[in-house]
Parts: C-alpha cells; sequence; structure tokens
C-alpha cells in the first residue's frame, strides 16, 4: 500500500468507520440506525444513491464519478440523510428530457 | 508400536506416520469410541435438523436413499460437526439437488494436540470407509456415488477414507491442511489416486513456519484451484476490531481473525453451489502470468468452475496436474467475471491521469474499474483486466471516464475512440466506438461500432 495502512485512515472497504474521510472510498455506511458502519464502494450506475453530504455516514453511499443522485431534497431528508435515489449519468438525463 | 481395533484395522506409528522430517512426533490415532465419529444426515425430508445415523441398521430406518448421490462434509481442526457452515453447506445443496447430505462430526478427535488430531484422521477416514463399505454390502449402494468434501485435516480424513475404500466418485479438498501432511507419501495425504476425481482449492498456502499458513501448496488433485494466488484472500486483511466484529457475529469474525484465509476455502465452495456458472478457473503457470493477462481468455473447451461443478470438467483431463487462477470478491456473494479491456484514446491533448471503464450488458452492469493509470496519449492503445462483480451476458455498451486528481486550468478533453471487450469465458469480442472528447470526471458513452 502506497499510503501507511491506519486503524483511522485509508480504511479499506468492510473495515469499521466513523466518518467517511476516513474511508479510502469515500463512503462509510451503515444499513440501519442500529448497526455498525464499515467503509462501502461508492453507488454505480442504477444503484441506490444519497446525495453526498456533509455527514460522516450513509444509509446509501453516494454516486461514483460522473455520476449524479437524483434524490429530490426534503427537509428531514436533508437533516437524517435519508433523501435516496438513484444513480443517473447527467448527459443521459440531459438527453432524454 | 501399533494399535489395533476391530471394526477398523491397525494402526502403527512407524515410518512414514511419524519418525519423519515432516511428521517428528510419533502418536498412535485415540480409538474410535473415543473419538466418537458421528454421521448426522440431512435430505430434501429432513433439512434443517439432522438424524444420527451410523453404519447399521439405522440408516434403513431413516431418510437415506440410495436412489440419490451422498455427499460427506468432513470439519477440520477445533471444528466439530454441528459447525454452521456445514449445516448452512447441506442446506444450500438441497436447494439446488436431491442428495443424502451428511456432515461428519469427529469433534472429540479434533479437539486435542493437533499432533494427535493428524493422526485421529487416520480413524476417522476408517470410520467414513468401514460406513460405504455397509452401503455397499447391506444396499448396494455404488462408491461412485459417494462424493466427500474435506475441509483441513478433513480433506485427508477423506483421502485416508478413499485409499482404504476404492471407487469413491470424488473427493474435494478445501485447503487440505499442510503441518504434517505437505511433503509426505500419497499413503499418508489426500492425492488424486484417493477417489475417481479429486479437486482442490488452495487459500491459504503461504509456509506454516513463518508465516501461519495452514493449507498445501502442491498441486494434489486433478484440479488444483488457487483462487487469487492462493496465499492471501481479498477481505482477509481488514484491521482486527473490523475483522472479529464481523457482520455474521462475533463468533464467524473470530474465526475469521484466527483463520481468514483458511476458512474462505469452504465459503468459495458454498457460493459456487448457487453459481454454476461462476468461479472460473484459468489455467497458468503461475499467478502472476494470470493476473498480467497471459492464460486469457478460456481454451476452445472452456475453463473449469471452481467447487461445486468443477466435476462437469471431469471428461477434459488431459495432463497430470492442472493449476488453475481466478480472483474473487472481498465478501459474499464471492464470484466476478473476467473481461479483457483494450482502450484507443483519442484527443489531441497528452496528459497523465487515469482511465476508468464500466462494463453495461443485458444482465446489469458494473461499477468503474481502472484500465490505466500513468501517460495518456492520445492513439495509444492500453489493456487492463477487469473482475466484474455482475454476470453481464452479452456486452451493449461501456462507459469511459478519466481523471487526474489535478486541477488543470487548460481544461483538457480526452476521449475513447475505440473499447474493445472480450469476455474470458466464451472469448467472444465486442468492439465499441466513440466520437467525442470529454473532460474530467465526466461519463463518455461507446456503442456497437
Amino acid at each position: 500500500m502506497e499510503q501507511e495502512r491506519g486503524l483511522v485512515f485509508n480504511l479499506d472497504t468492510g473495515e469499521l468507520c466513523l466518518q467517511s474521510a476516513q474511508c479510502k472510498s469515500h463512503c462509510c455506511h451503515r444499513e440501519s440506525g442500529l448497526s455498525l458502519a464499515r467503509c462501502a464502494p461508492k453507488a454505480a450506475e442504477m444503484q441506490d444513491c444519497s446525495r453526498k453530504s456533509l455527514y460522516g455516514v450513509y444509509y446509501k453511499c453516494p454516486c461514483e464519478s460522473g455520476l449524479s443522485c437524483n434524490a429530490d431534497r426534503s427537509i428531514v431528508g436533508t437533516i437524517t440523510n435519508t433523501d435516496f435515489g438513484v444513480c443517473e449519468d447527467p448527459a443521459e438525463t440531459k438527453a432524454s428530457r | 508400536s501399533e494399535v489395533c481395533y476391530d471394526r477398523l484395522g491397525c494402526f502403527s506409528d512407524s515410518v512414514p506416520w511419524s519418525g519423519t522430517v515432516e511428521r517428528p512426533i510419533q502418536r498412535l490415532p485415540w480409538s474410535p469410541d473415543k473419538i466418537d465419529t458421528r454421521f448426522l444426515l440431512f435430505t430434501r425430508e429432513n433439512p434443517d435438523s439432522y438424524q444420527r445415523i451410523s453404519a447399521d441398521s439405522s440408516i434403513g430406518f431413516s431418510n437415506f436413499k440410495t436412489s440419490r448421490l451422498t455427499r460427506f462434509i468432513v470439519h477440520g481442526f477445533i471444528d466439530k460437526g454441528e459447525e454452521n457452515w456445514l449445516l448452512d453447506m447441506c442446506k444450500r445443496l438441497l436447494t439446488v439437488e436431491d442428495v443424502n447430505c451428511i456432515s461428519v462430526d469427529w469433534k472429540k478427535g479434533s479437539r486435542c494436540m493437533y499432533t494427535q488430531a493428524s493422526n485421529n484422521v487416520r480413524v476417522v477416514g476408517a470410520e467414513i470407509a468401514y460406513f460405504v463399505n455397509t452401503l455397499k454390502d447391506t444396499y448396494g449402494y455404488s462408491p461412485a456415488n459417494v462424493h466427500i468434501i474435506g475441509h483441513s485435516l478433513g480433506a485427508h480424513v477423506a483421502g485416508e477414507a478413499g485409499k482404504r475404500r476404492p471407487g469413491i466418485g470424488r473427493i474435494t479438498g478445501l485447503d487440505p491442511a499442510q503441518p504434517y501432511f505437505q511433503g509426505t507419501p500419497i499413503e499418508v495425504r489426500l492425492d488424486k489416486t484417493d477417489a475417481e476425481f479429486v479437486d482442490v482449492i488452495h487459500t491459504d498456502t503461504a509456509p506454516t513456519v513463518p508465516y501461519l499458513g495452514f493449507g498445501m501448496s502442491p498441486a494434489i488433485g486433478h484440479l488444483d484451484f488457487y483462487p487469487n494466488g492462493g496465499v492471501e484472500m481479498p477481505g482477509c486483511e481488514k484491521n482486527a476490531v473490523s475483522q472479529i466484529v464481523d457482520l455474521d457475529g462475533i463468533w464467524e469474525g473470530t474465526r475469521d481473525f484466527m483463520a481468514c484465509n483458511h476458512l474462505r476455502s469452504y465459503k468459495y465452495y458454498s457460493d459456487s453451489i448457487i453459481y454454476p456458472d461462476g468461479f472460473l478457473g484459468y489455467s497458468c503457470d503461475s499467478y502472476n502470468a494470470f493476473q498480467t493477462g497471459s492464460c486469457f481468455p478460456c481454451p476452445a473447451e472452456g475453463c473449469p468452475n471452481m467447487g461445486h461443478y468443477a466435476d462437469r470438467f471431469k471428461g477434459k483431463i488431459n495432463r497430470d496436474t492442472v493449476k488453475l487462477y481466478l480472483n474473487t470478491a472481498e465478501a459474499k456473494d464471492f464470484p466476478l467475471w473476467r473481461y479483457k479491456v483494450t482502450v484507443t484514446l483519442s484527443g489531441n491533448s497528452h496528459v497523465t491521469g487515469y482511465v476508468n471503464i464500466a462494463l453495461y450488458g443485458s444482465n446489469g452492469n458494473t461499477r468503474q474499474h481502472q484500465i490505466v493509470k500513468g501517460t495518456l496519449k492520445p492513439d495509444n492503445t492500453y489493456t487492463g483486466y477487469i473482475d466484474a462483480e455482475v454476470k453481464l451476458g452479452t456486452v451493449t455498451k461501456v462507459k469511459f471516464l478519466w481523471n487526474n486528481n489535478v486541477i488543470n486550468p487548460s481544461l483538457p478533453k480526452l476521449g475513447a475512440a475505440t473499447v474493445v471487450v472480450q469476455s474470458g469465458e466464451d472469448r467472444r469480442e465486442y468492439r465499441f466506438c466513440g466520437y467525442e472528447t470529454v473532460r474530467e470526471d465526466v461519463l463518455l458513452t461507446l456503442t456497437a461500432c
């Protein structure tokens, strides 16, 4: 590993995390409010996603680069980070609209 | 010296069983009563709770049917027959086929000093041979219908049973134990003469001293699979806390903490049951050669599947030992499907950075996989290999993205004129063409030329 592997940073997929900044994949993900959060890969096209947020932990990972999450914003959702959508390719959505 | 038991015969501790470089300490196996080998039968009639049977009339009163195959599953050192992975494996088998699934429990002989357990293996193997003999003599059941799946020391239990009861149809060795077996003659360990078809999955082949590898490295069967190279399994390098606090609970996490690589062998086999077209093994001289792209795609007669369906390849074996390589995912579900991707860049600016490709097919699409990193020159061609987490079926389009993590005010553009994707399994090639160039972090779609 080029960067030094620590318990706190540069975490691999599957390692326990508290904050997305710790993960190589930049997504610290947990299934439910009660479960422990682990680093997970970003969402691919057509997969569920949540918008990038300042929060450390996501119920659904944000999209891979080049894709955008079509989750519509809601006040509650923004607070609880539960605005979910599906990853889309902006080039295709522009063309189809 | 020697010890004899009425049903199972005599066991000596002279060479090669002891007194050799590989087996320095002399130990005689314990008695069958002390080891108390138990046969726990699962069938479609009783998939969730086992029937305890033994090599006598109890077989006739159980759900055992002579009209179906029988698969024994044998655990290894420190383990037990009621451990989840054996019960889950039987359950999974029963979802795809109607068989007699028998978990062999010998925990009383496996939870002791390793040098003792590695000799108790011989009595447990003799018990299975005796059981199969009873099936043959009392119920006319042919040994060719028997398949023994053994993990770690359990693989050598299977070898012993196969040696004593010739004609057993198949033996699968899941990371056969290395200490006290690697380097020993074939009468001591599992080898290809122990059954008509012997397939082996190697997942922990580092030397026991000093790297604590528990599995054998040499190829000993008809087909020997070395997933991820057979030394370090993906997902096993997690830090201690993350390893122990496992999704399946602390107990499974502790087992993984102790022997993650070694236990992956049965996890891969268990997944192979529900993925009949997964885990394709590529015959190659070494894992490095495989990783750098030689031995791709599969030859005309195809590649064998590691795990449950490896016996489909039984008739096509020509050479003595066949070493097969493949990559797996880091967590379940483990199978991956390998594709070769060749990208010819377009545009007029020369940049450094990386190129990602995502594959789209009739069965879904993959995430972005990095093909090349470094200098990116238009009109040059770059080749990379993707182990996709999705079996795509026919590849319908690809998406290209590049980035170099450096803010360049000149906003350079780069594109892909052609992308050629070759599927490893069926050797089929797909050509895609692109006509634009894009800035960093913008997806460019390429469709069939």
